[in-house]
């Protein structure tokens, strides 16, 4: 479904280079739920970026759902963007001006789909998220959780081969945060792949296989996950001391 | 007191905003100084002295179709009859009307002979009687009027006398009196017996409009159709037209008489394209000055509803109100001087351009300046309502998140 | 997706009423006075001769003497003309100038009036195209053995003989009675392109008498007498015999070969002319002391547009930009603020170009709104011109053109203004404002 090789990326300023991400590696199979963690600065938006076409990087190879998308053009980016990405973002983000069925059809509307199958597709997608009886109302008259189920159906409208979530629940009570969860575990299981970004470890461990960045580089637990907890806890502890002696050099250099 | 350094920095750093309402500024100083240049020009030729009272004279066509009609005599009985009707106080007969747009322009030269004579400048031609200069209000300053028994009917009799106006003496004779001097025109000597004041031509835009001279030929004989003028008080004016068709008509019917018209109309008439360009171009010049403001305003405002948290912070850190007011005013000072120079010199480039392609005058270099001050002005009255309301943000949105 | 960039575009222009106002206020402004001096301007400068224009020519003599005039008169001398009239290589062709007579018909009730006429020859109707209502032009013969006839006005007819076919009426003109021949429809062409000399926006005549009349009817002359040299001129004689140009001449000229032939016949004449003590500029050659115009250049030559209007023209195009500067930036302004929802829609799958187009229509909506809000003030301001100054109504009618040209100018100025907003919104990266807001 998804595979990225050895992608770098990197930024650069007039005073200094920042590696985002270094010889990254890492591939999702199809239907899989797949939790990202990582401290702040690892790398974690650059990646979900990345795999989002958001931005390009700077060396490697990323293969999406079998098609080679590394230095697409800005337009055929867009395009698969809209056919095959679905995305949630933890500040919901949707467009003030456009009520809730006109927010969850903008994607069909970029796609040029007819107006009949919109209003259907919105509807379904509403319906999903339990939204559809209040369509016609702004996001502002709704509460956070609302608002983020209706960025989930605006997501679910296009169809998406698979969901990139930026941690959804970062601006949900945990109430919330549950109801959430389980809608994303239900699209889940109705087939479509999942990679959401978070830093709340008891969701990240919902998820089938976790994989956390640091230093923009993946570590991924998920084989010993069910085997031994220890070494996993052993391994974290490597990644953490490895960043706290960077931010040591870093202090200490300045 | 004034941090401009800082402000100047910052302006470099923001991109096309502080560009764009440069270059508005640049374009507003060009167009305004030019326009206003023009609009004073106008002006200034609208408020020329004729030398005449305006409101007491009123001019119209009489045009005899009986062919029975001796002209010559008539014109004489004609002009006894408009001289009876009661609050006439004088008319005449005239070849032409002064800012009319149509007459006779013609020039003498300083000598007999044709080939070494000097000739004087070009000038607008009025034939008529002693009684002209009395309709018309025009004053002798030098020399006298004709006398009843010198005013001839043709053009090529013997004894032509002229007035001419003193601009015309001036320019011709410079401070001596060209009273008692003789000037020739084909076979004809002409003697000028009395300067005017003033006396205006027919064409206003003429270089030559105020050289004029009047002959002593009772032109209104002449010709079947015919320009006679009245002189009354204002109030008379309008019932006069009634008046004179049936006087004059009661003593021949066999003629139109038509064409009225006051020599008030007729300056209006005459000068309507200049007052036209003069109020079209003021329009412009407040319009322009308007969008200008409201653009002004605009952008302030959003800045400082972009800035809203770094004003906060100021404020937080210790400014007074007065000093996000006057970081405001400086800031856009500065871009208004700076337009207004760069317009200034573009404005003078304009004004050549015009100067060249349509003969304007040059622009002179009060108007940029003046342009400028009018858009500091404008600025001022621009900026300082948002400003103001800057000032008041809490020093508390600094901690906010906004 | 159109329809779709239109919804948007209004739902925004709606949701910040304050700063589209502005905007709309800035290009209507702008506008209104662009098409209000532009208009003035196409009227001036409208050419009534049309496809006819390389035609329709008038003919001019640089027959005055050395350091005399710089110019071409447009006026010819009476010598000059009456041989271009006995001149058989050209078929079609016209002296003309304006006279003023007053007017009677048989029906004692109606007033005398004193009005402007043309004298002319029967083929001006040919070579301006004079549409005809009743009867027709006189005959040829007549210009050459002058006769008392007539062709009036649509107007005339309707006041003198009530609207009928009047053909075989008689009319008095000064007391002479002159038989009524033809009677034409409302023609007063704008500018007045077949006498430009004395106001090029007055009215047309509407009374048409034979040139051949006036040797013997000494017609006054309302129109310019030019001369170069001190000629008196004590009776009619004097002004037939004089070097004083008042009177216009035109052809009719169908292919360039004609014009060709008529050049050399015009060379011919001037040395001819040359060998009789005329023409006594030398300066020039007897080929360039001919000139045939067509009708645009005749109007140019004749100032038919004033410099001030030129002038005006050119402020307010200047004016235009700086409306188109002013409202830059505040697109510039609006659309940066909405960088966010860009973000979201490019996230989305919105390509730049779709973007670029959303914004584009938003833009040209504000500059169609601008455009149509422009035309009410130039309209307004037309109307206001010739309440207030006179001004003659054929300029100050806005032309139908307007219509159509209006929302073009008021459209693309906007475009112009808000390709480069537009441009930098679409170029808004979608992951920077994605990250909570």
């Amino acid at each position: 479904m998804l595979s990225m090789k050895n992608i770098s990326k990197v930024f650069k300023t007039d005073l200094v280079e920042t590696h985002a991400l270094r010889e990254f590696n890492l591939n999702v199979a199809e239907g899989e739920f797949v939790a990202v963690t990582g401290p702040s600065g690892s790398g974690k938006t650059t990646f979900l970026n990345i795999a989002g076409l958001l931005e390009g990087f700077t060396e490697g190879e990323y293969c999406l759902d079998g098609v080679n998308v590394s230095n697409l053009s800005d337009n055929k980016s867009a395009q698969i963007r809209n056919e095959k990405i679905g995305f949630i973002f933890q500040g919901f983000n949707l467009i003030p001006d456009l009520n809730l069925a006109e927010n969850v059809e903008v994607p069909l509307r970029y796609r040029g789909v007819k107006s009949s199958e919109r209003k259907r597709r919105v509807e379904a997608a509403l319906e999903q998220v339990g939204l559809a009886a209040r369509m016609k109302h702004l996001p502002t008259q709704l509460s956070g959780g609302q608002q983020q189920r209706v960025a989930i159906a605006r997501a679910l409208a296009g169809e998406p081969r698979f969901l990139l979530a930026d941690e959804p629940t970062g601006n949900l009570d945990s109430l919330m945060a549950r109801q959430v969860m389980e809608l994303l575990e239900n699209i889940n299981q109705s087939g479509t792949t999942i990679i959401m970004v978070t830093h709340d470890a008891e969701l990240a461990r919902r998820a089938q296989r976790n994989i956390q960045i640091v230093d923009g580089q993946v570590c991924d637990f998920s084989m010993y996950q069910k085997a031994d907890h220890s070494v996993v806890a052993e391994l974290k502890k490597v990644a953490d001391q490895k960043q706290a002696a960077e931010l040591n050099q870093i202090v200490s250099g300045a | 007191m004034l941090h401009i350094k800082p402000i100047v920095s910052s302006l470099m750093r923001s991109k096309s905003g502080p560009l764009l309402l440069l270059l508005q500024i640049i374009l507003s100083v060009a167009i305004v100084a030019n326009a206003s240049f023009i609009i004073h020009e106008r002006l200034t030729m609208m408020q020329r002295e004729s030398g005449f009272t305006e409101d007491q004279i009123l001019s119209f066509n009489v045009y005899n179709f009986d062919p029975e009609i001796d002209n010559v005599k008539q014109n004489i009985i004609d002009q006894q009859i408009l001289r009876d009707i009661p609050n006439v106080i004088d008319a005449a007969s005239t070849n032409m009307m002064p800012l009319s747009d149509s007459g006779w322009m013609d020039r003498f030269v300083d000598g007999p002979d044709e080939d070494t004579a000097k000739s004087m400048p070009g000038f607008a031609f009025y034939l008529s009687n002693d009684h002209w200069l009395n309709v018309m209000g025009a004053k002798i300053v030098d020399g006298r009027n004709f006398r009843p028994e010198e005013i001839n009917t043709r053009i090529d009799e013997t004894g032509m006398l002229a007035i001419i106006s003193q601009p015309l003496a001036k320019e011709f004779w410079g401070d001596e009196s060209p009273v008692g001097k003789t000037v020739y025109q084909g076979e004809q000597t002409i003697k000028i017996i009395g300067v005017v004041e003033k006396l205006q031509g027919a064409w206003v835009d003429h270089r030559n409009f105020e050289y004029s001279v009047l002959a002593n030929i009772d032109f209104g004989g002449n010709n079947s159709n015919k320009t006679y003028v009245v002189r009354s008080l204002p109030e008379h004016i309008a019932d006069l037209q009634e008046q004179i068709v049936k006087v004059l008509h009661a003593e021949n019917p066999n003629r139109v008489i038509d064409s009225f018209s006051s020599l008030t109309e007729m300056k209006n008439l005459t000068y309507s394209n200049h007052r036209l360009m003069a109020t079209i171009l003021s329009i412009m010049v407040m319009l322009l000055l308007l969008i200008t403001a409201l653009g002004l305003t605009g952008m302030v405002m959003f800045n400082i509803q972009r800035r809203t948290k770094q004003i906060g912070t100021r404020r937080a850190l210790g400014a007074k109100k007065t000093d996000i007011v006057s970081y405001f005013m400086v800031e856009n000072y500065i871009i208004c001087i700076a337009g207004g120079l760069i317009g200034g010199m573009l404005s003078l480039q304009l004004g050549k351009q015009l100067m060249s392609l349509y003969s304007l005058p040059i622009l002179p270099i009060v108007y940029p300046v003046i342009a400028v001050v009018g858009l500091l002005v404008v600025t001022t009255l621009a900026v300082i309502v948002p400003a103001v309301r800057a000032s008041s943000i809490s020093p508390a949105m600094a901690t906010r998140n906004v | 997706m159109f329809l779709y960039y239109c919804d948007l575009a209004w739902r925004s222009i709606k949701k910040t009423p304050m700063l589209s106002l502005l905007m709309v206020l800035a290009i209507s402004i702008g506008i209104g006075i662009t098409i209000t001096t532009l208009n003035v301007y196409k009227t001036m400068s409208y050419n009534p001769a049309g496809d006819r224009n390389d035609q329709v020519n008038s003919i001019q003599l640089w027959s005055q003497g050395l350091d005399t005039w710089d110019e071409f008169n447009t006026n010819m001398t009476f010598t000059d003309v009456s041989n271009l009239r006995n001149n058989n290589e050209l078929a079609i062709k016209a002296a003309s100038y304006r006279t003023g007579l007053a007017m009677q018909s048989d029906d004692e009730t109606k007033a005398p009036v004193l009005r402007s006429v043309r004298v002319t020859d029967t083929d001006f109707f040919t070579i301006f195209d004079v549409p005809f209502l009743f009867g027709n032009r006189w005959n040829k013969s007549v210009d050459l053995q002058p006769a008392y006839q007539v062709v009036i006005g649509e107007q005339i007819n309707n006041t003198f003989f009530d609207g009928k076919n009047s053909v075989g009426k008689t009319i008095y003109l000064n007391r002479k009675p002159y038989q009524v021949v033809g009677v034409i429809k409302d023609w007063n062409p704008k500018p007045k392109y077949y006498d430009p000399t004395n106001g090029a926006f007055n009215d047309a005549e509407h009374i048409f008498i034979p040139f051949s009349l006036s040797e013997q009817e000494e017609f006054d002359v309302w129109g310019n007498t030019s001369g170069w040299r001190f000629e008196p001129m004590l009776s009619y004689q004097d002004r037939l015999r004089s070097e004083k140009t008042w009177i216009q001449f035109w052809t009719l000229l169908e292919t360039t070969e004609e014009k060709n032939q008529l050049q050399s016949w015009l060379t011919r004449y001037v040395e001819q002319q040359r060998s009789f003590g005329r023409f006594t500029d030398t300066a020039k050659t007897p080929a360039e002391s001919a000139q045939i115009s067509p009708v645009d250049k005749l109007l140019e030559d004749n100032n038919a547009v004033p410099s001030d209007n030129k002038i005006l023209v050119g402020l307010s195009v200047l004016f235009l930009i700086v409306c188109l500067v002013n409202i830059l930036g505040l697109l510039l302004t609006k659309f940066l603020k909405r960088a966010p929802e860009v973000g979201v829609r490019r996230a989305i799958g919105a390509s730049r170009g779709q973007i670029f187009a959303q914004y584009m229509v938003e833009v040209g909506m504000i500059g169609f709104i601008g455009g149509i809000v422009g035309l009410l003030w130039a309209w307004g301001t037309l109307t206001l011109l010739h309440a207030e100054f006179n001004v003659d109504p054929s300029v100050t009618g806005l032309d139908s053109s307007m219509w159509f040209v209006t929302p073009l100018i008021a459209i693309s100025t906007a475009a112009l203004a808000g390709v480069y907003p537009a441009w930098v919104v679409c170029r808004t990266k979608p992951s920077v404002y994605l990250k909570a807001q």
